[in-house]
């Protein structure tokens, strides 16, 4: 009997829901101990326990320990002890509340029912789980150190080592690297891997070392890298939703990453500019540039009166999943709801972090040569303030600017962020102040990241705050982004990440395969100053960079998943890759770059370019795996349909590439001269015997130089990265 | 677009995630113990129920038909006509300022059939098959707003980016055609507009982009890039696939990505034989005249529904596994968004889709295809019993109650299922949510809504969410 009460009082979940406990609470528990073990653990077992507790856990409904029951599920307390009268679970046997229980089955007997709410009527004890053994969840909310021991939350680990080869070698099962690739192969790897571009004729390309140097001073690096950027950041140009409004002056993100990468920004600040630019530097336009991050997301544009506060929520939200799975690879949108079911994520620290864009919106500025100045946007009249003459429009997320205004029955933010269980708006649990991940914070003193901004200024610093906890490696969540970042590059570079799930660091992604070189990497990353192009340099001049792609049948059945990475897989292209080498190859690339998009598909820009209209995607793109800019996206699907060929085969563009492919090749001189000029064009090689044959006959035989130019467009080995 | 190609086995695994698919794969590699065949993420699946649809034509009445004057007989809304509905929330309608009192339907209603099952005067052609349908007419949704409505309607979440109910399927069972796109989606071909979301509404989401539905252009070529240039001649393409073929072919022989390679070639031939397959089963001028005459393919009234029907028709005659006709437009007069004057909305839109819906029921039947094909007819919401005050009165939204009727596939006819209040305002009986709607229409097409998962974001996500929704296991016979 001791025992129970004990039990009683250490939870504190259970006091909450019975304030206050009967006088006679030691004999009714005694008589419902007895009826517990005589009749009413039968019973539950009987008819409850599958669904709760057994096969299932239906609504998060938990029968199996007592202190489970009296938890109660995901629609609220179910139980109230020593008090049936208030306790759903006897109205629903009773069958007076839906959903009537057990579902689906007959209603229990008068004679079960008076059992059970007796039972209840007397605290609902157990003398013992239902299932032998089951102990109590444990209480999500709370971030134990047993939390904190899961990989990605731990500090960087220090990793003696001289190279990345080093270490792969020492995991590789007495594996060794496949011989390198041949140098025109590799030629064509480095130049498509870092600029997405093929190599053109003529330029020096003896030293490879040389060569990566020059490629990551190319601006064409910073279009090819901002573009799997962007996918992470899921931009787009578009509102999304029922009219999927045009964000004209959206285009100012793509940029800003295009310049941040070109320019090698420290990641770090790259980070920090994103989620807090207007903060940091305020007169600048590219750190206001930078915030087009936040921005980003959907956003409906009409909204009934009854929405605007769910909608207000779920734009926080895209905000925040957004910069926890592009920065940190966490899912922590779980934890709207409930507490995550995986991850030590409770649902008070989503609100907390939430909080940090209680007040942040979108807005259009106007940026002048000395100054920048608010605009005023109305999508619903046109009230907006013209824009004059010698400034530029620019999107931006911040807050203190005029917000852009859909039609909307409501407001564009709230003062307030509260808790919400359930997720719902109908069900405010306490109004929240921002906080961080306690998994991912050193307990003690967590306000040290917080920061004041200057008297009168119009943003709270809650942006930058969060921005300076994101990047603590030794107190916050910064060893967990350097990881999440170098993983991202190895992934681009090998097409596989060192974790497989780039946006996924959790207990529900993949492990690392490689934990050891993950965070020696991630270590150089940050010993680097933050600064990428260090690390490209450091990767592309590994072995393991440059193995050949050489088929073993020894190591696929060794490694079938390349986890070791003792060979190397060819790489499909990615969609924008794909056209831009064609337009390439055809002679016809406009290399201008920034500014406004377009979404012509006869444009001769790069692909980055296309202006992304959520509802208009680029078929061209779409047909080759672009993926829809909804929510972060770490890694694309790589299919092979049949709408790829017919583009190849049918679309206007690829008439105009081999057109254009077939006139460089004219000047070049006699039949095999142009043949060999187009492999080398498109291949960076020359072609064998073989191939030269089949091309000539084809050519004697009434293909036109343009239909055969179509043709080596189309080849896998256009698409394909060896 | 949607083709049946094969794919490598790496890709399939990266793909399926761990779900369904990807257990089905793996069970076909096994028995079979060989790939390239295999591999196919469209190669037709085990269903995992009994259900008989292997094809589903969604007839999706877009903005919102009013039950009370469609399928929802309310005798007691004509008794109560011009009194005010008490405690009525103004807000519950997406116009708080023209609340109007209850108003009765405009249009004459007489039983039907066996089954004596009521319908407005709009439906003379449809109603004929009463006895082959099946109404629930205790739907309920959550938005009063149609974005986030058609969004619930068609993936199971208010929030734009889900994966709709055909990729669903189509992720579930494949495709049974080798030449076509295996989910198909059409929209209104009179300058209408789309419907709120446009693309949204047939994406793929977090599934393979695969399986995201091919919208078939109202106008001009269905399909892009299907036609060879006029730089080019059929011979001559011929020949260009001749050399690809040959080259692509010499070049396999040692890659580590060899069944990738030869996916790729495939897709080529794939595409040719799309070139002429795609085109033949848009042909419906290529039917015989009866059934022309059957669909009204050429009146005036319903002839853009009927080519639309008639195209349903073919496409599921050659495997296309999920096909979705939006009837109407954008919105309000576009659509059966009858804001105002809903006498004269719901008559215009009854009579281009009337016809051609019947003619669909009967076509299917008696080409003994109704039993394998589910039909389903409804909007993302109801509307109101009460007027929405205007020149002439419409009414509007209504998310607490609306009527969805099924055909074929199984499903019982003459059977109603559930009940709205005696004016039509909510369901009331055996209430029939947009999730169990959506299990019911998984398990009719022999898909366990429980089991169909797909690993994103660390979670086996699936269409019909963690509410725990049921199938509604009446409606099949």
């Amino acid at each position: 009997m001791h025992r129970l009460l004990v039990s009683l009082l250490i939870f504190p979940a259970l006091l909450a829901a019975a304030p206050t406990l009967p006088g006679d609470h030691a004999q009714r528990m005694e008589r419902g101990l007895k009826s517990f073990q005589d009749d009413v653990a039968a019973l539950l077992k009987k008819n409850c326990l599958r669904c709760h507790g057994g096969e299932k856990v239906k609504s998060d409904f938990d029968m199996a320990t007592r202190e489970d029951l009296l938890r109660g599920g995901s629609h609220g307390t179910v139980v109230v002890p020593f008090d049936a009268k208030n306790s759903v679970l006897v109205e629903q046997i009773n069958h007076t509340k839906e959903p009537h229980m057990p579902d689906e089955q007959p209603k229990l007997s008068a004679e079960a029912i008076a059992k059970i709410t007796a039972w209840i009527n007397d605290g609902a004890p157990y003398a013992e789980p239902l299932l032998a053994g089951k102990k109590p969840k444990r209480d999500a909310a709370v971030v134990t150190s047993e939390d904190r021991q899961w990989w990605s939350f731990q500090l960087l680990k220090k990793v003696n080592s001289k190279s990345i080869d080093e270490l792969l070698l020492k995991n590789a099962k007495g594996m060794t690297f496949n011989p390198p690739a041949d140098q025109a192969t590799l030629v064509r790897r480095i130049y498509l891997d870092l600029t997405g571009l093929p190599p053109p004729e003529g330029s020096d390309t003896s030293d490879l070392a040389a060569l990566t140097d020059k490629l990551l001073a190319s601006p064409q690096y910073g279009e090819r890298w901002a573009r799997h950027w962007l996918d992470v950041a899921r931009f787009a140009e578009s509102t999304g939703f029922e009219q999927d409004y045009d964000r004209p002056f959206a285009f100012h993100y793509r940029d800003f990453v295009i310049k941040a990468l070109n320019m090698d920004m420290p990641y770090d600040q790259f980070v920090k500019w994103q989620l807090a630019g207007d903060e940091y530097e305020p007169q600048n336009p590219l750190a206001l540039a930078a915030t087009g991050f936040l921005g980003a997301g959907v956003f409906p544009s009409q909204i009934t009166a009854n929405e605007v506060e769910r909608t207000r929520y779920d734009a926080m939200d895209d905000m925040l999943s957004t910069t926890s799975g592009a920065m940190l690879g966490l899912t922590v949108g779980c934890a709207r709801c409930h507490d995550h079911k995986f991850d030590p994520l409770p649902i008070r620290d989503y609100y907390q972090m939430l909080s940090t864009f209680t007040t942040t919106t979108r807005s259009n500025v106007d940026v002048w040569p000395d100054r920048v100045t608010p605009a005023v946007t109305v999508m619903a009249k046109d009230k907006s303030t013209p824009l004059q003459a010698g400034a530029t429009r620019m999107m931006i997320c911040g807050e203190g600017y005029a917000p852009i205004v859909m039609h909307t029955q409501g407001g564009p933010f709230f003062e307030k962020t509260y808790l919400l269980k359930r997720g719902s708006t109908d069900m405010k649990d306490g109004e929240v102040q921002q906080g961080f991940l306690q998994v991912l914070s050193k307990p003690g003193n967590e306000k040290r990241w917080l920061w004041q901004p200057p008297e009168g200024a119009k943003y709270s610093g809650r942006r930058r705050s969060m921005s300076n906890w994101i990047t603590d490696v030794d107190q916050g969540a910064g060893a967990l982004l350097a990881r999440v970042i170098v993983n991202r590059l190895w992934q681009h570079h090998f097409g596989t990440g060192i974790v497989a799930t780039p946006n996924d660091f959790g207990k529900t992604g993949t492990p690392p395969t490689q934990p050891e070189l993950l965070d020696w990497l991630a270590g150089k990353l940050i010993a680097n100053g933050w600064q990428l192009k260090p690390l490209h340099r450091l990767i592309l001049s590994s072995q393991a960079y440059r193995q050949s792609t050489r088929r073993s049948a020894a190591k696929e059945a060794a490694d079938p998943g390349n986890a070791l990475f003792m060979r190397r897989v060819p790489q499909r292209l990615e969609a924008e890759a794909i056209r831009d080498s064609m337009l390439a190859v055809s002679g016809t690339l406009d290399e201008t770059m920034f500014g406004p998009g377009t979404r012509n598909e006869n444009s001769r820009r790069r692909s980055i370019y296309f202006t992304i209209k959520r509802s208009l995607l680029m078929g061209s793109m779409v047909a080759f795996d672009l993926p829809e800019p909804l929510v972060s996206q770490g890694s694309r699907p790589t299919t092979t349909v049949a709408p790829q060929a017919l583009i190849l085969m049918n679309s206007p563009q690829a008439r105009t590439w081999a057109e254009g492919l077939a006139k460089r090749i004219a000047s070049a001189g006699d039949v095999k001269q142009q043949i060999l000029r187009a492999y080398n064009l498109c291949f960076h090689r020359a072609p064998n015997a073989n191939e030269l044959a089949e091309g000539a006959a084809f050519l004697q035989q009434g293909g036109t130089p343009a239909d055969y130019c179509q043709v080596l467009l189309s080849l896998n080995e256009m698409v394909y990265v060896n | 677009m949607n083709t049946n190609t094969p794919l490598t086995r790496r890709n399939l695994l990266q793909r399926t995630g761990g779900g369904f698919g990807m257990l089905a794969a793996a069970a076909m590699l096994e028995r079979d113990g060989f790939a390239a065949a295999a591999l196919n993420p469209f190669a037709p699946k085990q269903p995992m129920h009994i259900g008989k649809a292997k094809s589903v034509i969604w007839i999706f009445t877009n903005g919102g038909p009013s039950q009370v004057d469609t399928w929802d007989y309310k005798p007691e809304l004509k008794k109560r006509d011009g009194k005010v509905l008490d405690g009525f929330d103004p807000k519950t309608g997406f116009f708080p300022g023209s609340v109007g009192p209850l108003m009765a339907s405009p249009f004459a209603w007489k039983q039907h059939g066996q089954s004596g099952t009521w319908a407005s005067e709009i439906f003379p052609k449809t109603a004929m098959h009463v006895d082959k349908m099946c109404f629930i007419h205790s739907c309920w949704t959550g938005s009063n707003n149609h974005s986030p409505a058609l969004f619930m309607m068609n993936t199971g979440a208010t929030r734009m980016g889900y994966p709709c109910v055909g990729s669903w399927v189509n992720y579930g069972l494949g495709s049974e055609s080798d030449s076509l796109p295996s989910f198909v989606v059409m929209s209104d071909p009179q300058n209408r507009g789309l419907p709120k979301g446009s693309a949204a509404n047939w994406g793929a989401g977090f599934l393979p982009s695969i399986y995201q539905g091919t919208w078939l252009k109202p106008k001009g070529a269905p399909i892009e890039n299907l036609a060879v240039p006029a730089s080019l001649t059929p011979k001559r393409q011929r020949a260009q696939l001749d050399l690809l073929a040959q080259l692509n072919r010499n070049a396999l022989a040692e890659s580590p990505i060899e069944s990738e390679l030869n996916a790729r070639i495939e897709s080529f031939e794939l595409a040719y034989r799309m070139q002429t397959a795609a085109p033949e089963a848009f042909d419906v001028k290529n039917e015989p005249e009866h059934i022309q005459k059957l669909y009204g393919l050429n009146e005036k009234h319903c002839g853009h529904f009927a080519a639309q029907c008639l195209t349903a028709r073919r496409m599921v005659e050659r495997g296309v596994r999920f096909i979705q006709i939006y009837s109407g437009g954008m919105e309000n007069q576009q659509s059966w968004d009858g804001h105002n004057d809903i006498a004269g909305n719901h008559r215009g839109f009854a009579l281009e889709s009337d016809q051609p819906v019947a003619a669909l029921i009967a076509d299917l039947e008696q080409r003994g295809l109704l039993d394998q094909t589910l039909i389903i007819w409804g909007g993302e919401f109801g509307r109101l019993p009460i007027a929405q005050k205007s020149a002439k009165p419409g009414r509007d939204h209504n998310p607490h109650a609306f009527t969805v009727w099924m055909c074929g596939g199984g499903v019982k006819g003459g059977y109603h299922h559930g009940e709205s209040d005696e004016i039509g305002f909510k369901a009331a009986v055996d209430k029939v949510s947009v999730h169990d709607l959506h299990a019911t229409i998984l398990a009719a097409a022999g898909l366990d809504h429980e089991r169909l998962t797909f690993k994103f974001q660390g979670l086996d996500q699936r269409l019909t969410g963690v509410e725990n929704p049921k199938v509604v296991t009446k409606v099949f016979a």
